[in-house]
């Protein structure tokens, strides 16, 4: 400021506070700069990402607001439970909606069939705003301090503030939608679903899944070189649909390899999402590990046992909220740990995952009050948890 | 948080005068990935020694020798290197058409069969890299991208595993592509008859005009675990195969680093006290990460904050003496250490004490 003369009008001074918002502000460019649907450059260094089709998860891959482009997400998950299976078929639906290439590996089209029918921009559906803007003002405003999880840094959501807000609402008609909702009752009926491409996991005199990699190249070497692909491994491994070979480390990991070779030539615009079941790989097994490493974001679900009757009304923090249905660990962000990792906001965070009808929101998971402590929980009633408030008084 | 200098000061003395003939061995693990410090010993070796450096003493590390580097990435691309160094102010695509640099990719084509390589990739790179290049002296010493000259006069010439690969194993732009091919020691043969290849090539070409007899090379091998986690005792490749390949490597190079895994399921579950049955994989990893650790100079280890995560923590660098340390009468201006590194968005990195 005092560089600056002082009989020069106040002009400059505007300028400036616009240019400082602005590098506050994310630069969120609304045009991509080969303008395709469902792609839009990352607010962290501008590489494209596209939308796993479930808003939260978007907002926790390290402040990319999506997938990167050439990337692959690992999704564990223990138990019997398909989390992860409906983590899967948003993905699939998402690119299903975006005129995406999708390609499903192993699976009858079936499965195609039963992806979750579109309910709109994932912006404009979210009926629970007006209320949880309510909640924000009462209970959850411990959350707020957490870094607006809901809105995130890539702003998948509207940010905060009610001046912005109806700014960015307006904005949302025009955009187009980056990240859609979809019901997981209804069924989804789109012109492009019969885009899906399947591969079958047919035998051949190959192994398995070197067959399988061909044919998937063959695939996206025939579409135009502009089409996002994405690909879809439901349950890798599971042996009621792969055959026991396949688990050998010198066919996997090879695949793994060559998938990730594939997606890192850069005229390929691909992502990918794999589910494996932990319970029949367990994490502590050097195979396991190898493929988390193949992996550039590995992410594990741990469903509680009996999230509906034990948990079910200590496990939220307030009656409203739906209760939690299991613990979600980040183990690999991508593109943030290949880096080296560990600036991100997101990380070390306890998250907690709850799969409704509408939605499998991801959010930070707090202990409830234990079962006999009254005191506790009619603190946690009345807004004044004592976690938050301990913490500010040691800091 | 001011920004840092490119090589954090308390990192230089380990990265930047690695003693002639010498191992390095680092180690990361899934939630800490080393590449960073690979781009530090990377700048460390090419980049310019900046006023800052000079003035902390660190300059004379040179010794008026050229330094040269040979990266051979196994889990990650060209691409990425690039960029990455870019962030550090190291022009990798220039480097290499200075001849000071070379990177072998062991990715893209590790696995696939050469008929199958649809890279619309290499081939744009390669036009404007070699068009923005004034004509130099070194150029005449190699004619042609093609073959590499310095294959003939190879030792150990294993016609049977590369006789397929030679007509697709051609330098694309300033890339080279590893393919694995066959079983056993006659596929790394065939890998080190390549690595070498480019390496004595690097050497040979000398820069413009000062006459420096003297080159160093230092061999970056990133990730050669993947070869021994992919392939397996059933192709015939095992830890000791892969130790002496490394060695072999090393025997045509000033200095190696390289870099392993080193999770825990990969390292421990080989002991015999671990809960559930080991299998070749984990033996063989452990057998191999071990065995180069005792051969090294030097092993840095990162790995994750013990007590979580934190906000302004990456993670835990240990820097500690390999085996091998001591062997020879290298006087070692450094000493065993352990601190915390914090890698920054934009790519800087900040080393320091716990506490500070």
């Amino acid at each position: 400021m005092s560089f600056r003369k002082r009989n020069v009008g106040l002009s400059a001074g505007v300028d400036r506070a616009g240019t400082v918002n602005g590098t506050a502000q994310p630069p969120r460019a609304p045009a991509t700069p080969e303008s395709i649907p469902g792609v839009r450059p990352s607010p962290d260094d501008g590489k494209p990402t596209t939308s796993t089709g479930t808003p939260s998860l978007d907002n926790l891959l390290a402040g990319h607001g999506g997938l990167p482009l050439g990337k692959v997400l690992l999704v564990e998950e223990n138990g019997t439970t398909d989390f992860a299976g409906a983590l899967l078929r948003y993905y699939a639906a998402e690119g299903v909606v975006q005129d995406q290439k999708v390609h499903v590996v192993g699976m009858p089209e079936q499965w195609g069939r039963s992806l979750p029918g579109l309910l709109g921009p994932a912006d404009s559906v979210d009926d629970k705003k007006d209320k949880r803007k309510g909640d924000r003002m009462k209970i959850a405003w411990r959350y707020e301090r957490l870094g607006e999880f809901g809105a995130g840094i890539a702003g998948s959501r509207a940010p905060a503030g009610d001046q912005s807000q109806s700014a960015a609402d307006g904005d949302v008609d025009k955009r187009p939608a980056f990240c859609h909702a979809f019901d997981l009752t209804k069924r989804l009926t789109h012109p492009s679903i019969t885009n899906l491409n399947y591969i079958p996991l047919a035998p051949s005199n190959e192994p398995l899944l070197t067959s399988t990699l061909k044919r998937l190249q063959a695939v996206i070497a025939a579409c135009p070189p502009n089409t996002v692909h994405r690909i879809v491994l439901p349950s890798l491994l599971n042996p009621a649909i792969y055959p026991p070979e396949t688990s050998q480390p010198d066919n996997l990991l090879p695949f793994m390899h060559s998938l990730r070779a594939l997606m890192s030539t850069s005229s390929a615009r691909i992502t990918a999402m794999i589910t494996i079941p932990l319970s029949l790989f367990p994490r502590s097994a050097g195979l396991v590990r190898w493929m988390e490493l193949l992996s550039d974001g590995v992410i594990e679900l741990c469903p509680f046992p009996h999230s509906s009757d034990a948990l079910g009304s200590s496990g939220a923090a307030t009656s409203q909220e739906e209760p939690p249905q299991g613990m979600l660990k980040v183990h690999r962000l991508p593109v943030l740990h290949e880096r080296g990792g560990g600036s991100d906001q997101n990380i070390g965070q306890d998250w907690a995952f709850t799969l409704s009808r509408r939605k499998f929101e991801i959010k930070p998971f707090s202990l409830p009050p234990a079962e006999g402590d009254k005191e506790g929980q009619e603190g946690a009633g009345a807004a004044s948890g004592g976690m938050p408030k301990k913490a500010e008084l040691e800091f | 948080m001011p920004t840092q200098p490119p090589l954090p000061p308390l990192l230089t003395p380990y990265v930047s005068s690695l003693p002639p003939s010498s191992l390095t061995v680092l180690s990361s693990v899934l939630g800490a990935t080393g590449n960073w410090l690979v781009l530090r010993f990377l700048h460390a070796a090419l980049g310019q020694p900046s006023t800052s450096d000079a003035a902390l003493g660190f300059s004379e590390t040179n010794n008026g020798k050229k330094r040269k580097v040979v990266l051979v990435s196994f889990l990650r691309g060209w691409e990425f290197w690039r960029t990455e160094a870019k962030r550090l102010g190291l022009d990798l695509a220039r480097l290499t058409d200075k001849r000071q640099f070379a990177f072998i990719d062991g990715l893209s084509e590790l696995f696939s069969v050469p008929t199958a390589t649809p890279t619309q990739t290499s081939p744009s790179h390669n036009p404007q890299l070699r068009g923005a290049v004034p004509p130099r002296t070194v150029l005449p010493l190699r004619p042609q991208p093609g073959p590499v000259p310095a294959r003939g006069p190879q030792p150990a010439p294993r016609p049977v595993a590369t006789a397929p690969n030679t007509p697709t194993s051609r330098e694309i732009g300033p890339v080279k592509r590893l393919h694995l091919s066959g079983n056993g020691n006659a596929a790394l043969d065939a890998l080190e008859k390549d690595i070498t290849a480019v390496i004595n090539d690097l050497k040979k070409s000398m820069t413009t005009g000062d006459g420096q007899e003297e080159t160093e090379v230092l061999l970056v091998i990133d990730q050669p675990d993947l070869l021994l986690a992919a392939t397996g005792p059933g192709r015939g490749i095992g830890a000791t195969e892969m130790g002496d390949w490394v060695m072999g490597l090393q025997q045509h190079v000033h200095a190696t680093l390289l870099t392993v895994s080193a999770d825990s399921p990969l390292i421990h579950n080989a002991s015999t006290f671990a809960h559930q049955p080991t299998t070749p994989l984990e033996t063989e990893h452990a057998a191999f990460s071990i065995g180069s650790a005792h051969r090294a100079h030097m092993v840095m280890q990162l790995r994750n904050l013990e007590t979580g995560a934190a906000r302004d923590v990456s993670g835990v660098l240990r820097v500690s003496k390999g085996g091998a340390w001591g062997q020879d009468d290298v006087d070692d201006h450094w000493e065993e250490k352990e601190v915390l590194y914090f890698v920054q968005r934009d790519g800087g990195v900040s080393v320091f004490g716990r506490g500070e």
